[in-house]
């Protein structure tokens, strides 16, 4: 096994490296989504002037998303079309970024369109990544192109960290030295992990 | 030389911080790892938990004579149930009292009528792809109230645990840069990898919602 070590050492120290960032990105909005009112007292977000203006002529198109894709396109908006709701005399969605959510409202009788924004700011927007793709709206889900590429970049990222967390455990059985204690630390987290999901369920 | 015997012990310790605390932290990784890709990938037949959930109606009489505020009457009514759980979406009525009360991969729906004294239950009980999908989003957090702190001690309790990874995470992030800038003259690549993850991550939080 030990003549593993070496190939192996290496690709968890660039794999670590390069998923290091993105565990950052995941580890703080954690702590985001957990404590929200602690995180809204010290940075707020920040609702953006309204904007009213008016399209010559709704670009209708094949399906409700094409349109609103159309729509964006339009009014020179990009971002992930959350969801899409349709009512007798308005269309209307939100768009969202990391960071920057938009909601627009197309008034079907008048084209008038009234957007409204909101800056949630650098922490936020790592909540954001961390919850796309996410398990809802799935049938438009990734109607962007950032989010086709953090959709990879996830799924990337989970795959990594599995890796990371094998190796790890091999590099660790390798050395002689730390064997026992790394013991201790694996059937500590074993019994903590066992005796939690123990009390829940 | 003081400063050099600090470095020393600042690699010695680093190391086994990195590895220990990565040990600790196994099982907490693959169980957030796994509840990821099954989030991300509902398509996926192992992801299926909603067609295969079981639903049933419980009716059970109820003592709802002594009247106080719904914290005290909740709290009663969990005792005569038996039941625990994270308490959301309560309304009272002057005749009735409907509450919620989950648990990862358990939720029951439970109205209660004060006049009749019967207490209907709606439980849903999830397989276990359900069970481990809720435990990543499990934190008890109220996105109309955020400020309102989880009601139920593994609710609060599994909260601090994903803090605690979080950290740890961040911590072997840590442990990791300072182990890798020892021997960078050995992994020269180490800086490309870094600033095209880096470069990456910073596009996505920072720059992306300027264009």
């Amino acid at each position: 096994m030990k003549k593993y070590y070496p190939a192996i050492r290496m690709l968890h120290l660039y794999f670590g490296l390069f998923i290091s960032p993105f565990v950052l990105i995941f580890s703080i909005s954690v702590i985001i989504f957990n404590h929200p009112g602690f995180i809204n007292r010290f940075n707020p977000a920040i609702a953006l002037p309204d904007i009213k203006t008016k399209l010559d002529k709704i670009p209708y198109d094949t399906s409700d998303l094409q349109t609103a894709k159309a729509i964006i396109r339009k009014l020179n908006i990009n971002g992930e079309i959350d969801f899409i709701s349709k009512k007798d005399s308005s269309i209307s969605f939100p768009v969202n970024k990391p960071g920057l959510r938009t909601h627009i409202t197309v008034n079907t009788t008048n084209d008038s369109v009234l957007i409204t924004q909101k800056n949630e700011g650098t922490l936020r927007s790592t909540t954001y990544l961390h919850s796309m793709p996410g398990p809802h709206n799935v049938s438009i889900r990734s109607n962007s192109a950032f989010l086709k590429i953090w959709r990879i970049l996830a799924d990337g990222f989970v795959y990594i960290l599995l890796f990371l967390t094998a190796s790890g455990v091999f590099l660790w059985y390798i050395l002689n030295a730390e064997r026992v204690i790394g013991m201790y630390a694996l059937a500590l987290g074993v019994l903590f992990f066992v005796g939690i999901l123990l009390f829940i369920f | 030389m003081q400063f050099q015997k600090f470095l020393k012990e600042l690699n010695f310790w680093n190391r086994k911080l990195h590895i220990h605390l990565g040990l600790f932290f196994l099982l907490f990784i693959w169980l957030f790892s796994v509840s990821g890709l099954l989030l991300n990938h509902g398509e996926w037949k192992i992801s299926s938990f909603w067609d295969e959930r079981k639903e049933t109606e419980i009716v059970t009489p109820i003592h709802t004579s002594n009247r106080s505020d719904s914290s005290t009457l909740l709290k009663d009514m969990m005792s005569q149930l038996e039941i625990a759980g994270e308490i959301s979406n309560v309304k009272m009525w002057a005749d009735s009292l409907h509450f919620r009360v989950s648990k990862p991969g358990e939720v029951r729906t439970l109205k209660v009528n004060f006049i009749t004294g019967v207490c209907t239950q709606k439980e849903m009980q999830y397989n276990l792809a359900g069970k481990i999908r809720t435990l990543h989003t499990f934190n008890g957090v109220d996105k109309n109230n955020p400020d309102m702190q989880a009601n139920w001690l593994f609710t609060g309790v599994w909260r601090l645990s994903m803090d605690a990874i979080a950290i740890g995470l961040l911590l072997l992030c840590i442990s990791s840069w300072i182990m890798w800038f020892k021997i960078r003259e050995r992994y020269r690549w180490g800086w490309i990898v870094l600033i095209f993850g880096l470069g990456a991550a910073v596009y996505f939080v920072f720059i992306l919602r300027m264009l």
